[in-house]
């Protein structure tokens, strides 16, 4: 018996399979007018809190629905439910993000006719979530003032792929050492065109600059 | 956890591969993967969750060989190429930021070693 050493070519990308399903969820929404977006930031960010201040004022111009990414727990997607919003959960049971195929799946459970957004809420975390395209429009990084300054150079992926960041919890930042200006210069470092919203969900501050950039999203989608 | 998720597309790749050999003809001896910078894996985890994702299948035993691809950037106003540290996406000649990134964000198998045998 002889063995024979063989070199095979392969080349083959490891994300193909969760971008085969990004793509078909991007026609899916494109062909019905429906942008979508895909919130990724740490634990703790004040993303349910952003997305309860959100409904109330999105309420009157868009017709929009949550999907609420977890990794166990129903807790977020309740809190958004008793305000009236169209919220699914979905639980990775354990995985750290939120992938194509899942995202897909919720949104045919979802009334796509009667929408015009859906905010996808990734799990909390900085890192995976922003590796996986789940066929969103605009993945949108949210940094509080609670978190290091230096979080995008942390974590420059995301901040690449962000087409916004809104940054949360600035009413704290009389009582906080954080640097807004160092903080602004990072993330100017990592990505010099990406827009920064600062907000609090608490005070309203800058909620509607944020509200408006949604509306400008769904509008490029069906202009 | 990254690492793991990505080393689950990376087994299923590999054993899909393996299996056009027809069934128990090659046995592998290396996987090959590129691996952009930006993706900020640890190639040690990876390893790891090679070795433990490969453990009951055709692929066991196999090495797995991690090639590390730098971030490199273009500067679209003055056409600048270099590679970028320290995450600080600025131009090294005109310091502007409107960069594109040309290399870094790689992540693919290349190749596989297998053994052919016969008789």
């Amino acid at each position: 018996m002889t063995a024979k050493k063989i070199k095979i070519k392969v080349y083959r990308d490891l994300m193909g399979a969760n971008d085969l399903w990004a793509s078909k969820t991007r026609a899916l929404l494109k062909a019905r007018g429906i942008a979508m977006l895909n919130l990724i930031s740490s634990p703790g960010s004040g993303k349910t809190t952003l997305l309860e201040q959100t409904a109330a004022l999105l309420a009157t111009r868009l017709r929009f629905a949550v999907l609420e990414g977890d990794v166990a727990t129903t807790h977020d997607a309740e809190r958004l439910a008793r305000l009236g919003v169209r919220v699914s959960q979905l639980l990775t049971s354990g995985a750290c993000h939120l992938e194509a195929k899942l995202v897909h799946r919720a949104l045919l459970d979802l009334p796509l006719d009667a929408l015009d957004l859906v905010i996808v809420e990734n799990v909390g975390n900085l890192v995976c979530p922003a590796e996986f395209d789940i066929g969103e429009n605009a993945k949108v990084a949210v940094l509080s003032v609670t978190e290091g300054e230096d979080k995008p150079l942390k974590y420059p992926l995301l901040f690449r792929e962000a087409k916004v960041v809104v940054l949360t919890k600035i009413d704290l930042l009389p009582h906080l050492p954080f640097s807004l200006p160092k903080c602004l210069e990072y993330i100017r470092k990592v990505n010099a065109a990406l827009p920064v919203i600062q907000v609090s969900a608490i005070t309203r501050n800058g909620m509607t600059p944020w509200v408006d950039w949604l509306a400008a999203q769904h509008r490029s989608r069906i202009g | 956890m990254h690492e793991v998720s990505i080393c689950e597309n990376l087994v299923t790749t590999v054993l899909k591969e393996l299996a056009q050999g027809g069934k128990g003809a090659w046995r592998l001896k290396k996987t090959r993967l590129v691996v952009g910078l930006l993706h900020q894996i640890v190639p040690e985890s990876l390893t790891f969750a090679y070795e433990v994702l490969t453990k009951d299948t055709p692929a066991k035993g196999s090495v797995l060989e991690i090639r590390l691809v730098p971030i490199v950037a273009r500067c679209r106003v003055c056409g600048w190429k270099g590679e970028i540290h320290d995450s600080l996406f600025v131009c090294g000649a005109c310091s502007g930021g409107d960069l594109e990134t040309i290399a870094g964000k790689e992540l693919f198998v290349e190749s596989l070693e297998v053994e052919e045998h016969d008789g």
